[in-house]
């Protein structure tokens, strides 16, 4: 047997390796990628801003209505997030560490060196923590100080706050990664149809659990809030000694309070649990890490055979009036989109919950409890749809053409020409595009029960909103390729992406801006000026802006689309 | 250096390689030749640890990669047709983590180093980001990654996709000079000429079978025939897959 060699400090040699990555990646960001850095930061600040404003309002309305600050309510209040944030960062670094352990080309060549099945665990661990628990401080931070500022905390409670938010990362973080690991290594060898039935049981526990909470609300708010016991009884989980959500709550109250030793010992609970999981996840990666790794690798599959499906049919008869040649790339692009779960799984899930939201706030109005405004919920749908279409748009639609790109003299020794390859892409954005939007935003104005004229309205946004993303997008995309890239998700994120991303958020705003939110607020407005005995009128003038929005969503198709078309027209292969 | 011992490798219903049994000594130059889904690279992701075997072992330098594969990890060095490299890394901060991964000391690291990147002529460079890399840059730098650190066993496949005719020459005439020295080198390839030019021994495999190994005189005499490597290649491969003593 030869002899064993020297062992290497892994740990130092890691950390060297991140540091490195880190500098070297931030250098590059500074001297090339100026916008998408400047995008990042600006996107984090927004959402910092914009989520600290509206904890100060909802924090001054809760002082306006004298509930204790430092009492129950809020108690139960920080419960709940601290849960759901905790929930959420167990799926996220659960999702990211499955992909960079058993997916990545980097898993691949550590687990091929002498480095440790722990070491290589520890430091993608790092790297899906520090990924995932972003939105958590960018969301938890804000909310806390609002809190901090209006109710009014000792200075120490601030000092806490960052050491109360990363301890709070390990434990689920620690928790999700052995469960992954521990689930690729033992899951039954059929996977998919275990998958089902855990993800049946999930749905189903879930679904009684939300129905409870629904129950409960509903009572109290029929009540008045006198009747509260049933709502606050289906959170009594994570309010237990046991939940980690409440060691959370409990000391960043007590910090609120001013006890600082009642502060210190759930932050010490937080940290050595969250410590002693990261210490047991560890102790599994070194276990089974290999192991799983080469379960995976040789699980295999059956055979799939893909055929034609009628929804082909469904989409070629959709675009019955463009020439053949180009229905032909349309389906071909629509059945690369619909074999890839991953791209249209985001958007069933958005559109489940927006329905969910929707129909329970028609529970609420049709028994005739205000609790909210249909016009403000319904513009927050508005606004969500168009975010979703936008997201969704530049994720699939833009990187059409780079992607196109790479394979381009198969396209371009094809009797199609150019245009009608730029064209067919937009064709099949704009379709899909407008099928989703529309059928979204009309089911949930229906559900909420908004008037006909503001449903037209609506329609007419969204038509505007998804014909111009998508002349954006597969304009731009092909304007600002990247033929360089094989990944989607990175074309995404480079320069064109980025560009292509706040352009179309810019869009967002003008349309939406001008053509909805006029006649929103007159509403509301309305509202207020009926309970209090005045006028019920509405100014024509809030449809003033709609032209305005046809004309940039005309801009937004044409412009972008004829510089594409330039530039693909002068491409070389 | 290498000891497969009755290795099968099983992908869910599909068996990948089947009762694989190879013995293969120090400085051998190993050629291991197949088809497309023959089973060689899986035989190779079994050699560096990567997979496991369904049944059987597999053995570098005395270590079992099942039970002591740190050990035996630490003895190989992998070159993969698709080179992994950190995109925000520069090929010497590479080679530099590669040699701290193997627990090189600093001294010995910076001279071995120098001396890989004046062999693949990487001065040019390697002070670059490997994100900016064409493909022959980035193979030539994996192959310095493999080499810093003075493995008992490297295992290379497809080595030659992406290079030029010059680097190719360099890169036939260091493998054997590897060889030569010492060092295992077990190579996988579908360039017959290269396989033909540089072997000791030949294994060519075929739907999971061994089907020949050995010189090229014993191939030639299990082929029963006349002829360069490839028409043996292709006289063995067209046969059924029946078990053949190795």
């Amino acid at each position: 047997m030869t002899t064993t060699l020297p062992v290497a400090d892994q740990a130092s040699t890691f950390r060297q390796l991140r540091a490195r990555l880190l500098r070297n990646g931030l250098r590059v960001a500074l001297e090339h990628s100026r916008t998408r850095l400047v995008t990042m930061l600006g996107t984090s600040a927004f959402v910092f801003g914009f989520t600290f404003a509206v904890g100060m309002y909802l924090f001054n309305q809760l002082a306006k209505t004298n509930v204790p600050f430092k009492g129950g309510i809020v108690e139960g209040l920080f419960d709940l997030m601290f849960f759901t944030l905790g929930t959420m960062l167990v799926f996220s670094t659960g999702l990211i560490l499955y992909a960079s352990l058993f997916t990545s080309p980097e898993a691949r060549y550590l687990l091929c060196s002498p480095a440790r099945a722990d070491r290589i665990f520890a430091t993608k661990f790092q790297a899906a923590v520090a990924f995932s628990s972003w939105g958590f401080v960018v969301l938890g931070i804000p909310i806390f100080l609002a809190y901090g500022i209006v109710s009014g905390v000792p200075w120490y409670f601030y000092a806490l706050l960052p050491a109360y938010l990363l301890g709070y990362v390990l434990l689920p973080g620690s928790f999700s990664a052995a469960l992954c690991l521990l689930l690729v290594r033992y899951m039954p060898r059929n996977r998919r149809q275990f998958l089902v039935v855990v993800a049946l049981i999930a749905a189903a526990v879930l679904g009684f659990w939300l129905y409870k909470v629904g129950m409960g609300l509903k009572r109290s708010a029929a009540t008045g809030g006198r009747e509260i016991d049933d709502l606050i009884g289906q959170f009594d989980l994570f309010r237990s000694g046991f939940a980690p959500s409440h060691w959370m709550t409990r000391g960043v109250m007590a910090a609120a309070r001013d006890d600082l030793t009642g502060a210190l010992i759930p932050l010490a609970q937080v940290w050595s649990n969250g410590l002693l999981m990261y210490v047991l996840a560890a102790w599994v990666a070194k276990r089974v890490y290999r192991t799983a790794y080469d379960r995976i690798a040789g699980g295999g599959r059956g055979k799939k055979i893909y055929k034609t499906s009628w929804l082909d049919r469904v989409m070629e008869g959709m675009v019955f009036y463009l020439d053949r040649r180009t229905r032909t790339l349309v389906v071909k692009d629509f059945r690369t989109f619909r074999r890839d779960p991953t791209q249209w799984a985001v958007l069933i899930l958005f559109a489940l919950l927006m329905m969910l939201g929707a129909s329970n706030f028609r529970q609420y109005y049709s028994a005739g409890l205000a609790v909210m405004d249909k016009y403000a919920v319904s513009l927050m749908n508005l606004c969500g749809t168009a975010i979703l279409l936008c997201a969704g748009l530049s994720r699939f639609m833009f990187p059409l053409i780079s992607l196109e790109g790479r394979k381009f003299w198969i396209l371009g020794l094809t009797p199609v020409s150019r245009d009608q390859l730029l064209w067919g892409k937009f064709v099949f954005a704009t379709t899909g595009a407008l099928v989703i939007a529309e059928t979204l935003i009309l089911v949930s104005d229906v559900l909420i029960g908004l008037p006909w004229e503001g449903i037209v309205l609506h329609a007419a946004v969204m038509a505007v909103v998804a014909v111009g993303l998508s002349g954006l997008n597969v304009g731009l995309g092909a304007y600002l390729p990247n033929f360089k890239e094989t990944d989607p998700s990175k074309i995404v994120v480079g320069f064109g992406g980025t560009v292509n991303m706040v352009v179309g958020l810019g869009f967002l705003v003008i349309v939406i801006g001008t053509m909805a939110v006029p006649m929103h607020t007159a509403q509301l407005a309305k509202a207020a000026s009926v309970a209090a005995g005045g006028s019920d009128a509405i100014n024509p003038w809030v449809y003033v802006g709609v032209p305005v929005g046809l004309v940039v969503g005309a801009l937004a198709v044409v412009l972008p689309l004829r510089a594409g078309a330039r530039s693909l027209r002068a491409m070389e292969f | 250096m290498i000891d497969i011992t009755n290795v099968s490798k099983s992908y869910g219903p599909k068996v990948a390689v089947q009762d694989l049994s190879l013995h293969i000594p120090d400085g051998e130059l190993f050629a291991f030749l197949g088809p497309n889904g023959a089973g060689k690279t899986t035989t190779i992701k079994m050699l560096c640890g990567l997979l496991f075997p369904t049944t059987g072992s597999v053995r570098v330098g005395g270590f079992d990669l099942r039970t002591h594969g740190d050990q035996a990890r630490a003895l190989v060095s992998y070159v993969p047709d698709q080179p992994f490299l950190y995109e925000k890394l520069t090929g010497r901060e590479f080679l530099q983590f590669t040699a701290d991964l193997y627990a090189m000391p600093r001294e010995k690291a910076a001279e071995k180093i120098d001396e890989v990147i004046e062999l693949f002529h990487l001065d040019e460079f390697v002070d670059d980001l490997t994100e900016r890399y064409s493909h022959g840059m980035r193979q030539r730098t994996v192959f310095a990654s493999a080499l810093v650190h003075d493995p008992k066993l490297l295992i290379a496949d497809e080595p030659t996709v992406g290079l030029d005719p010059k680097s190719i020459r360099e890169l036939k005439t260091l493998l054997r000079k590897l060889a030569d020295g010492g060092t295992t080198v077990f190579l996988s390839t579908h360039t017959l000429d290269i396989a033909q030019e540089l072997a000791d021994r030949i294994g060519i495999i075929d739907r999971g079978r061994l089907l020949g190994c050995g010189t090229m005189t014993d191939l030639r005499k299990h082929a029963a025939m006349d002829g360069n490597l490839e028409e043996l290649f292709l006289k063995i491969t067209e046969e059924p897959a029946v078990e053949v003593p190795v």
